[in-house]
């Protein structure tokens, strides 16, 4: 597991205690909540930049690449629809689906890891 | 009107898209890209190694696609959709759980539904139960019923 994962891992578990205890408090998606999912798109795009990099630096990739960079693009599809749906109807409920993008995202990463590896 | 719907005390209409029922689709429709993905990175670099398992892949991405769709339409006629593909989706999970058990080599555990989703922290078992749950609450013959009273 590189930083790009715990990167993920604190940004994702932070969003997810977030959005939960705001659904748990029955509130409607808030700017801490949507701006905390916002957070783990930021992180995702640093990963996305830095394993940019580290391909056009010659950093050969062990498993299957176009498997790593479709994970990658998935996971960075997560943010933009959670927010989208969560903002359509805004209840207790949409904040929980907020939270499920933080340890979704992270799940994604730890394979990304595995696949890099 | 937003206080309403944040108590979950809004009007009962016949859709399943809305409160809890959002989370839900949510979920389906994470279930629904990750299977989609998976049975077709299956199918197109390792077919031949367990075409069996490989089909059942595909199929159960099909089955998360429908239940995502019919599940987030309004009227009857979605609903029933939804209740056939939550279904086959119970179905699917239990039987090919249970063959995953008991016949490791026809079922190499690489379906969502193998070892009943263990290795999706077991929500694929979890998720048609829950759907079920959220369509009977949400059927039509109650939202229509509860249309009438609002009108009486």
């Amino acid at each position: 597991m590189d930083a790009y994962f715990w990167i993920i891992l604190v940004t994702g578990l932070v969003s997810t205690v977030v959005c939960l205890g705001a659904g748990i408090l029955k509130k409607a998606p808030n700017d801490i909540t949507i701006l905390s999912v916002a957070a783990v798109e930021a992180a995702l795009v640093v990963y996305l930049v830095g394993s940019i990099v580290r391909v056009i630096a010659g950093e050969p990739i062990a498993g299957e690449a176009w498997e790593f960079w479709g994970y990658m693009a998935t996971a960075m599809l997560l943010p933009p629809a959670a927010i989208y749906w969560s903002i359509l109807e805004r209840t207790r409920w949409s904040n929980f689906v907020l939270a499920a993008v933080g340890v979704t995202a992270l799940v994604m990463a730890a394979r990304m890891n595995q696949i890099w590896y | 009107m937003k206080d309403q719907q944040a108590t979950g005390h809004a009007p009962v209409r016949n859709t399943r898209n809305t409160g809890p029922g959002r989370l839900l689709i949510a979920v389906y429709g994470v279930f629904a890209i990750s299977a989609t993905a998976r049975a077709g990175y299956q199918i197109l670099t390792k077919f031949s190694d367990a075409p069996l398992a490989y089909l059942l892949s595909a199929f159960a991405a099909l089955v998360y696609i429908l239940a995502t769709v019919s599940l987030a339409k309004a009227g009857t006629t979605w609903f029933k959709v939804s209740v056939a593909a939550v279904l086959v989706e119970l179905a699917g999970v239990l039987v090919v759980g249970t063959l995953s058990v008991l016949d490791s080599v026809q079922f190499p555990h690489e379906t969502v539904w193998s070892l009943f989703g263990r290795g999706y922290g077991f929500i694929p078992l979890l998720l048609p139960i829950l759907g079920l749950v959220w369509l009977y609450r949400r059927r039509p013959s109650a939202a229509a019923a509860a249309q009438a009273k609002a009108a009486e």
